[in-house]
Formats: C-alpha cells, structure tokens, sequence
C-alpha cells in the first residue's frame, strides 16, 4: 500500500521561537561553562532541533550528524588550516621585515577567498549528507576544489566590475551547488527557463548599489545634527568627542546600527528576489519549487536576527539562524511531485569527519539555503 | 494519521498495523515480518508528540507511529524516553566536557609559561632585532628623540656599564641606553637590548640615584631576558585561545583580551625578580638603595586617588597616560625592599656636572636640583592631548 500525495504541496516548519530560543539559552549556557568547547554538541543539538521541525508532506527532515564528527573534523583543521594560520597571522609578523610580513599576510587573505569556498562546499556536503527525509539521504557531490576555483574566479570579477557582476556570480554559485545536490540517487537540477538565470535581479541589484550609500551618507548628516542639537552647538568637533564620551560612543552606536539598518533595508529588494529566483530555477524529477520571499518581511526577519545576534553578544546567533529557515520553509512550496517510489537511497558512503574548515571560518547553517 | 514504514530504500510509506511486544516490536509490511526488540531502537521525532523511530545502527528504515501506538510504546518502553535515545548528551558527557575545557586551560597556564623561558633563550638575535625594530617603530610614533642628548646618554650609559661591569652581566656590550621626548615618565627594555628613557622620567627623579635606579631594574628585565619570555607568553596565550577554544565568540574575545592585558606589563613574579637583582646591581656598585626607595614613594604618591580640590587643577589626571608602575599595587612594598637594602655614606651614582647635563636632556629641567619637590608631578600629559593618542604599547614594549 503506497501513500502518495496532492499536486501542490507546501513546506511546513513548526520550530517555535521560544523553544529554539531555551535550546539556544542552553547552549550559550553550556558553552561559556566549558569555554566554547562544548560548541559542537550545541551545533548539532540546534541543528537536530530545526531539522526535525521542518516537514513535507507531514514528515519531518532528520538531521543525523553528530558532535563527534564535528569536533573529529575541527582536530583535522588543527594542523592543515590552524598551524598555517598562526604562522602567518602571529609568527611572521615578528621574524620577517615587515615588507614580507605584509605580503604573506595580504597573500593568506587572497588564498583564503577560495579556501572559504571550499569550506563553505564542504560544509555543505556535510551537512546534506547528515540529512534524511523518509530515511533518504542527501548528498553533494563534485569537488570542492573545482567550486573553489569557480568561485574565486566569480570573486575577482566581482571586484573588478565593482560588484556589478554579483547577480550572475551568485547565480553560478547556485547553479553549481544545485547541480550537484542529490536526494538519494536522484539529482537536483538547476534548470534554464529560456531566460537568463540573473532575470529580475538587475534593478532590485542597482537600488542598493545606489542607495546604500547616499542614504548613508544621509544617515551621518542627521545623526551628526542630531548629536549637535543635543549638545546644544553648530556642529560636533572631535574636542567635544573627547570631552563627552558618552556623546562620542551615542554617535558611534548610533552610526553603526544605521549602517546595518540600511544595509539589510537597501539589499533587502534584491535579496528576496535571488532567493526568488534560484528557488524557480531548481527542480527535482520534474517537481518545480516556488519561494515567496518580500523585501520587507524579509528585512525584518534578517535585522530581527541582527539584533538578537548584537544584543546578546553573539551568544544567541543561532537564534539568526531559525528565523531564517523559517521564513524560507514557510513561504516554499513544491509544485507538482517527485516519484518517490523511484527515488532510492545513493551508494555513495557518508563520509566521515565532519565540517573542518567550517569551523574555522565559522560558518553556519541557515546562511545560504536558498 | 496511520503508523507508516519507510524501507530506507525508497521515499515512500507502507502503512501498517503495529504489534507493542515486552521486549519487541512487530509488524508486517507485504509478506515480510519486521521485529525490532527495544535495544536496538533510537528516537527521530519531530516534536509533534508522535514517536518515529530509526534502529541503531541506522539501517534507514524509518517507523512513523500514530498516537495511539505512541503512547502504547511509551508505556511499554520507558527506556526510549531516555537522553540517550534520542542522541542527546547526558550529564556525564557535559561534565567531561567542562573537565576536558578546564584542564585543556591549565595545562597551557602551567605550560606556557614553563616553556616561556627556554624558548626565548633560544630565539635567534636576527628574529630579536626584528622584533626590536616593531617596537622601535611604535616608540618613533609616539615619541621624538632628543637631539641634544647625546652627552647625557653617553653619561647613562657609562654608569650602566660600571654597574654591569660590577655584576658581571654578560649582555654588557649590548646594552644602548636611549633618551626620547614623551609626556610620560617612563623607561622600557626592549627585545634589542636598547633601554628607553623618557625626559619626563629624568625630570620627576630628584637625584641620579633615582634615576640609575630605574636604570638598573631594567638591565635586570634585559639580563633575565624578560622581555622575549613576556612576548612569549602573549602570542602562547593568542594562539592558545584562538585554536583550541576559536573559531567563534567567546574565545576570540578572551585572546584578544589577554594578550593585550598581556603585553601591557611584566608578571608579578618578574617585575619581582628584576627589583631584586636591579639592587644586587647596585650593592655590587656601591649606589645607595634609596634614591630608588624615593622614586617608588613619589609614584606611590601619585597612585593615590586625587582629592578634590586636586582633581580641579589636574583635571587631565585621569585621560592620562599609564605612568611607572602605576597599575603596580605594592609600590609601597617595593619602595619598603629598597630602603631596607640602603647604605650611609656612598657616593652619589653621578657627579654634580654629569647630572646637571643628564637633567638638561632634551630641553631640559628649570628646576635647579636642589630646590624643593613640587606638590603637582611634573607628569600630568599635556592638557590638549586626545585620548587617541595614548600610546599603544607594541609586543616588546614594556612600560618598565
Ligand atoms: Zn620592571
């Protein structure tokens, strides 16, 4: 007897925010207890707790990884990422003339643009590889060092076109994840719809390119005048800085939390369209997917995170991290459906040692989803 | 909702009818007949109160009970309530843990500073210079050298070497003895052996016994090699934070912290240890203790928390610069271990015209020497100065 479901089905995630927000009490708790070490048990333990309240078809996702695998790959990237590190970023700096010491360092930064990428590859292989539905695994497949490569050829020319070439690099960046994600033994497939992946995401990309700075620039006036008016002068002077701290660390807040209000407010059309976008593009066995992100719940949901992330001194960023995969499986759909009696579980073995590199970066879920 | 079987083999369901045994459960999917006795048996739930299970080890099967069947499992089951069932750390683990955490941390408090020592013996003097020249390029930024200083300088350094030449410092043809332009009476050793003098630190001593004294307790860092031992230390404890305990948050901020803590001043144990061996320096001399003992009384002096009525005419006191010693809380002591050690009768470390010359350094002191001490130290930084400017100490450079 097969159960087998309706044309339209929707993503559900359960995940309530004062029931994350104990699990993630817990682990900050845990953490500073055991000076961050217990940082791989609370990983997984949020990463179990999100997973499971994310369902289809009224089954829940499964993620199986475990702090050991975590901690196993976080002791391989002691000698292969860390001692490199130290050497450059605490050593040289005190051995070599500072010319050189400048120029292994500016090189470190470079290498580590591809390096992030593959961590950030590898990172997911791990963590599709360590996710069920039904008891069917995922997985990524193709290499890290050929998405590293990509990416690092996409990074330079987003630098030279000053950031022009972001939507079509972000597309690559997908479309290469995408294409290399399985669901058992079924792959996931970014599809060309006859338009240029990057569709749509021209003008909401020049609205914050353009408007980010000049309602920044905005922002220092009024803050500046506001912060004149209250010490009852023309104009603030650094003298007046030093004489009043509170004034000077008021502007400095003040200046900072504009920024990343706007930030997040600017970027926020062009986000919720590319995310848009990739979800319209990736399809599984001919079931398409449709996201209904909007900029200004989308904002919200991001500077939400913000906050909680800033006011809790980072202790709470997981907290970051549900927002957001709720607000995707909420506003995801799955059109049509996949034969999931053809679907079987891959071969490919799980791998062992966990994210490694991720660790080290600190990368994390719930960033890059979608 | 019905109980539902999920094979591991394909994305699908099979309901079925579920038997809660002692010991096992059963069912039946097509002809084939599944037992799994509870040992093996490990909770996916998602929170919705319904029990699915996968086995140990995960074969993929996934058992997706209905409520009834739940609850009849759980009554039949207590075991699967269990932490451990559903793959959640028990106390035991968490208390490893935290032991693993702290030991981990004191076994780099012992080690570091154990290892400090040989390992700074056994850095190359290309890798010391280095070093030196990092330090070198902070003080060039905050201070100016005295042109006019030469004659004073060759005057501090002749009476360095008659005091190592007494105690038989090996270092003795290393040691260069500089005189800046600082707002702040202060001396550091740095890692090229040079020892760094500001004018403000000549102006505040009364007498060249004060001074030579200062000058000794810093030869004594040099000689101890304090000041590698110090950088050391910093960059263990850095690295130490960041790898074992990095990669997010908390650990990053402990290291930055404690390496600036760090490197602001010498541990207690070395600023010890070069207090008494600068005194053997000036016993073996026969430079009496207690021109020190004065110039640790001054500063003691100064640490005193300003009455009001002083707060008023120095109200740059407190945006100033970090003077001598001044986070130092037994300044009292220290001077009390000099004057314990003093002399009647010896000759002053300098003659009359030498110390006249040394006080004229770098514009000079109007105050003729024997004129009373002035109430206000003549350290208080410049009233125009912003806060930005303090000096941030460089690794090496080691506010006494
Ligand atoms: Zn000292």
């Amino acid at each position: 007897m097969t159960v087998e479901t309706a044309e339209a089905q929707s993503f559900k995630h359960e995940g309530r925010f004062l029931n994350v927000l104990g699990l993630a009490l817990k682990n900050a708790g845990l953490s500073l207890l055991t000076l961050t070490l217990y940082r791989f048990w609370a990983r997984t333990a949020m990463r179990r707790r999100l997973w499971s309240r994310t369902s289809l078809m009224g089954d829940p996702l499964e993620y199986t990884g475990t702090a050991g695998e975590l901690l196993r790959g976080f002791l391989i990237s002691l000698p292969t990422f860390f001692l490199p590190a130290i050497f450059v970023l605490y050593i040289a700096p005190l051995v070599f003339d500072p010319a050189t010491a400048f120029w292994l360092v500016a090189g470190f930064y470079v290498i580590g643009v591809p390096l992030v990428a593959a961590a950030r590859y590898l990172m997911r292989r791990y963590q599709l590889s360590r996710t069920r539905w039904r008891g069917i695994r995922l997985w990524l497949a193709g290499t890290a060092s050929a998405f590293a490569w990509a990416s690092f050829g996409w990074t330079i020319l987003q630098t030279l076109s000053l950031g022009w070439y972001s939507p079509v690099a972000r597309m690559n960046r997908a479309k290469m994840m995408w294409e290399h994600t399985r669901f058992g033994d079924q792959p996931f497939e970014f599809i060309d719809d006859g338009e240029p992946p990057a569709k749509g995401l021209w003008w909401p990309f020049a609205l914050g390119w353009f408007a980010f700075p000049i309602s920044y620039i905005a922002t220092l006036f009024i803050v500046f005048a506001i912060g004149a008016a209250i010490v009852g002068t023309g104009a603030i002077t650094g003298e007046q800085m030093s004489a009043n701290p509170m004034l000077a660390v008021g502007i400095a807040a003040a200046v900072l939390i504009s920024m990343l209000v706007l930030i997040l407010f600017c970027w926020a059309p062009y986000n919720a369209a590319a995310m848009n976008r990739i979800a319209a593009l990736i399809s599984i066995d001919g079931a398409r997917f449709k996201l209904r992100a909007k900029t200004f719940s989308l904002f919200a949901v991001s500077l939400a995170g913000w906050m909680i992330t800033i006011f809790s001194l980072g202790l709470l960023a997981p907290m970051a991290g549900f927002l957001q995969v709720r607000y995707v499986f909420h506003r995801l759909e799955i059109i049509g459906h996949p034969k999931f009696a053809e679907i079987g579980q891959a071969i490919v073995p799980e791998g062992k040692a966990g994210e490694s590199l991720g660790d080290a970066f600190d990368l994390d879920m719930g960033v890059g989803v979608i | 909702m019905q109980t539902r079987y999920a094979d591991g083999r394909a994305a699908i369901t099979h309901v079925t009818t579920l038997d809660v045994g002692t010991d096992t459960i059963a069912f039946r999917i097509g002809e084939t007949e599944h037992v799994w006795p509870y040992a093996e048996l490990r909770r996916a739930d998602d929170g919705s109160g319904r029990v699915i299970l996968k086995r140990h080890p995960d074969t993929g099967e996934r058992l997706y009970l209905d409520e009834t069947d739940s609850a009849r499992l759980i009554v039949a089951a207590p075991g699967l309530n269990a932490k451990r069932a559903f793959g959640i750390e028990g106390p035991g683990t968490i208390a490893a843990i935290t032991g693993a955490a702290w030991s981990l941390a004191a076994v780099f408090l012992l080690a570091v500073p154990l290892g400090a020592g040989p390992i700074a013996d056994h850095v190359p003097p290309r890798y010391r210079a280095q070093i030196a020249d990092i330090s070198w390029s902070q003080i060039n930024a905050f201070t100016e050298y005295c042109d006019d200083s030469d004659e004073a300088a060759r005057i501090l350094n002749d009476v360095a070497y008659r005091i190592m030449q007494e105690s038989d410092v090996p270092m003795r043809d290393d040691v260069w003895i500089t005189i800046v332009d600082a707002p702040f009476p202060n001396a550091f050793a740095l890692p090229d052996h040079s020892i760094v003098v500001t004018d403000d630190l000549i102006a505040l001593a009364e007498h060249p016994d004060e001074l030579v004294g200062v000058i000794a307790h810093e030869i004594a860092h040099i000689e101890h090699n304090h000041i590698m031992k110090n950088i050391i230390r910093s960059v263990g404890a850095g690295i130490f934070f960041d790898v074992v305990f990095g990669g997010a948050g908390a650990g990053q901020m402990v290291a930055i912290a404690s390496v600036n803590l760090a490197s602001l001043r010498y541990s207690r144990g070395d600023e010890t240890d070069a207090d008494l061996r600068g005194l053997d320096y000036l016993d073996a001399a026969g430079i009496d203790t207690a021109g020190l003992a004065r110039l640790f009384d001054r500063f003691a002096e100064q640490e005193r928390p300003p009455t009001e009525s002083e707060e008023e005419a120095d109200g740059e006191r407190s945006g100033g610069f970090p003077t001598m010693l001044s986070s130092h809380p037994a300044t009292a002591e220290r001077a009390a271990a000099a004057r314990a050690r003093s002399r009647e009768g010896l000759n002053p470390s300098m003659t009359d015209a030498e110390w006249q010359i040394v006080r004229a350094a770098c514009g000079g002191v109007v105050l003729p020497q024997s004129e009373p001490a002035p109430t206000a130290p003549p350290n208080a930084p410049p009233t125009n100065q912003p806060p930005v400017a303090t000096p941030l100490p460089a690794p090496g450079t080691k506010p006494d």
